[in-house]
């Protein structure tokens, strides 16, 4: 599959990138699944956030197919059908071509190429943090300094349960997109005044968890069992996240509701100086694979590397070569041979 | 976490109409800017933000692709693009209408099997009528729609009306106000996360009094 085309030095870099993740995947333990190019339509209908940006195709029975536009799907299809209790917890990653209509003009610019993990069939927040901290480690072995904005799909299921699921996904948009004008409308016609008030500066916030702590407690607003659990959440994550000495490249965004209408607890998104859109996003997902038949918790990200190529690190980049030039044939595969063993490159 | 606060944001603004009031708007806020002759890019007189003027429609495509992080677009302008941005700031100049105009009383009896409008505004136009169900053919212009129905390419257009005068002139009225436009602050998105506090410094200042 796919509709760009990469040269040599840049599927070079993009090579090397793949294979180190691929390392480090395995190293904590993913180990590597391959999804489907195509399937069914209908199957995934309901998990589409914008129908119109996939690529459908009927083929010769008459039937809807669908191109691959996000593996994490097809991977919880394909993980639903065929997993069972005593397998769990199960690791795994991933890496291959997705296709979102984004551009007219420029097909190539509509395929995507996702580098990811998933951890199924854990539901505490020590799986969470196992995400992150491999976020974090995916980082370092790219050698990149993106920043993650975490927020929280959990509080605002927990802040919008007088919603219906049509007025919600309105909601998760017009938070995304930072709307917050059409937003007040929406919570005025099913909140009090005060309450809409709070909930409009909490979703708007981005920042440190201090000063998350800071609003909720100056706010003076009550809020429910279930937005303090979702609170907690959060708290419990960036204490750990400090702990670790890794808190500089996470900040709290109430905003980061999820791009994906799957995700039910923390969710991220990152972001790096230079690049046009997120990076990478992620979150927890605890219903997705139990809408394709086997019921367990996941959490996972999924990173866009063609997106930070142009950001990585030297060692990435296309290694110098030595050219051998000996008197005869011979001689000069010899020689080859010797550079080659140090470890450099050599060409005769 | 750090952000560089020290660079200047970077604004495109569009080159024309709005051009005046923007600039007025800045000054009243303390944000002074002015462009050399011809000069396409300048900084803000206390250098927190580097403005670069770019044609109208062109200026989603400039912000989507995170060239300038931020920009002042009309609405219409920003559907036409069909690209997703932040809306930090709606502002009270700049407002206009988009309406359904034609020659003067010669409504649609309804009865016609599909209306025919010339239009700037060809993805508008099409989601606005097909989200009525109503059929339409739809010709697409580049500028002086009105005289569309001057010289019967089409009975109707879909544009823009601010004072009604370039109607008046060619003998067509407003027979419909389809939407409001507003003039926006967008953002890109992923800008606008990487330079929150920085965007956020400026937006509480033209919020301001």
């Amino acid at each position: 599959m796919g509709t760009e085309t990469i040269y040599i030095e840049d599927a070079y870099k993009h090579r090397q990138a793949d294979q180190e993740l691929g390392k480090l995947f395995t190293s904590w333990g993913y180990l590597p699944v391959e999804t489907p190019v195509f399937d069914f339509f209908d199957i995934y209908q309901d998990f589409i956030p914008v129908e119109k940006d996939i690529y459908r195709l009927i083929d010769r029975e008459g039937d809807l197919l669908m191109l691959r536009s996000d593996i994490t799907l097809f991977l919880a299809k394909q993980m639903g059908l065929s997993l069972k209790n005593n397998d769990l917890p199960v690791r795994v990653c991933y890496s291959g071509t997705i296709l979102r209509h984004q551009n007219r003009e420029d097909i190539s610019k509509n395929e995507f190429f996702q580098t990811g993990v998933e951890l199924i069939g854990k539901a505490d927040l020590n799986a969470d943090m196992e995400i992150l901290m491999l976020l974090h480690s995916t980082f370092q072995t790219l050698e990149i300094k993106p920043v993650v904005h975490i927020g929280s799909r959990k509080l605002l299921n927990a802040a919008t349960t007088n919603f219906n699921a049509k007025d919600k996904n309105e909601i998760i948009s017009m938070i995304r997109y930072r709307d917050f004008d059409s937003l007040q409308s929406m919570f005025e016609s099913k909140t009090d005044k005060n309450r809409v008030n709070f909930l409009i500066n909490l979703f708007q916030f981005t920042g440190s968890i201090d000063e998350l702590n800071k609003f909720i407690l100056k706010s003076a607003n009550p809020i429910s069992n279930e937005e303090k659990a979702a609170m907690d959440e959060l708290n419990t994550i960036m204490d750990n996240l400090n702990k670790l000495d890794s808190e500089d490249g996470f900040v709290v965004d109430l905003s980061e509701v999820g791009n994906q209408p799957y995700y039910t607890g923390i969710v991220f998104q990152g972001y790096i100086e230079g690049v046009d859109s997120a990076i990478v996003s992620g979150g927890r997902y605890d219903n997705l694979l139990g809408e394709f038949g086997f019921n367990t918790p996941s959490v996972g990200f999924s990173l866009l590397l063609r997106k930070i190529e142009s950001q990585l690190g030297r060692k990435f980049s296309l290694p110098e070569y030595k050219t051998v030039k000996e008197s005869n044939f011979i001689d000069s595969l010899k020689k080859a041979e010797t550079i080659r063993k140090e470890g450099r490159i050599a060409i005769l | 976490m750090k952000q560089n606060n020290n660079k200047p944001l970077t604004l495109a603004l569009p080159k024309g109409r709005l051009m005046e009031d923007v600039s007025n708007f800045f000054k009243q806020k303390g944000l002074d800017f002015s462009f050399d002759n011809r000069k396409l890019v300048s900084f803000d007189k206390s250098g927190s933000l580097k403005i670069f003027l770019v044609k109208n429609s062109d200026l989603p495509t400039y912000v989507n692709h995170g060239i300038a992080g931020l920009g002042i677009c009309g609405s219409d302008v920003l559907y036409e693009s069909g690209y997703k941005f932040f809306n930090l700031m709606t502002f009270d100049f700049g407002g206009t209408t988009m309406c359904i105009s034609g020659k003067k009383g010669h409504k649609p009896s309804g009865e016609e099997r599909k209306l025919s409008v010339a239009t700037k505004f060809t993805k508008f136009t099409n989601d606005y009528f097909h989200k009525k169900g109503l059929p339409v053919e739809i010709i697409k212009l580049n500028g002086s729609v009105e005289l569309a129905p001057v010289l019967g390419l089409t009975p109707y257009i879909v544009d823009l009306v601010e004072t009604g005068n370039t109607l008046k002139a060619n003998n067509l009225e407003v027979l419909e106000k389809l939407e409001d436009i507003k003039v926006h602050l967008i953002a890109n998105p992923a800008y606008y996360k990487l330079h929150f506090k920085s965007i956020k410094k400026i937006v509480d200042l033209l919020k301001g009094n």
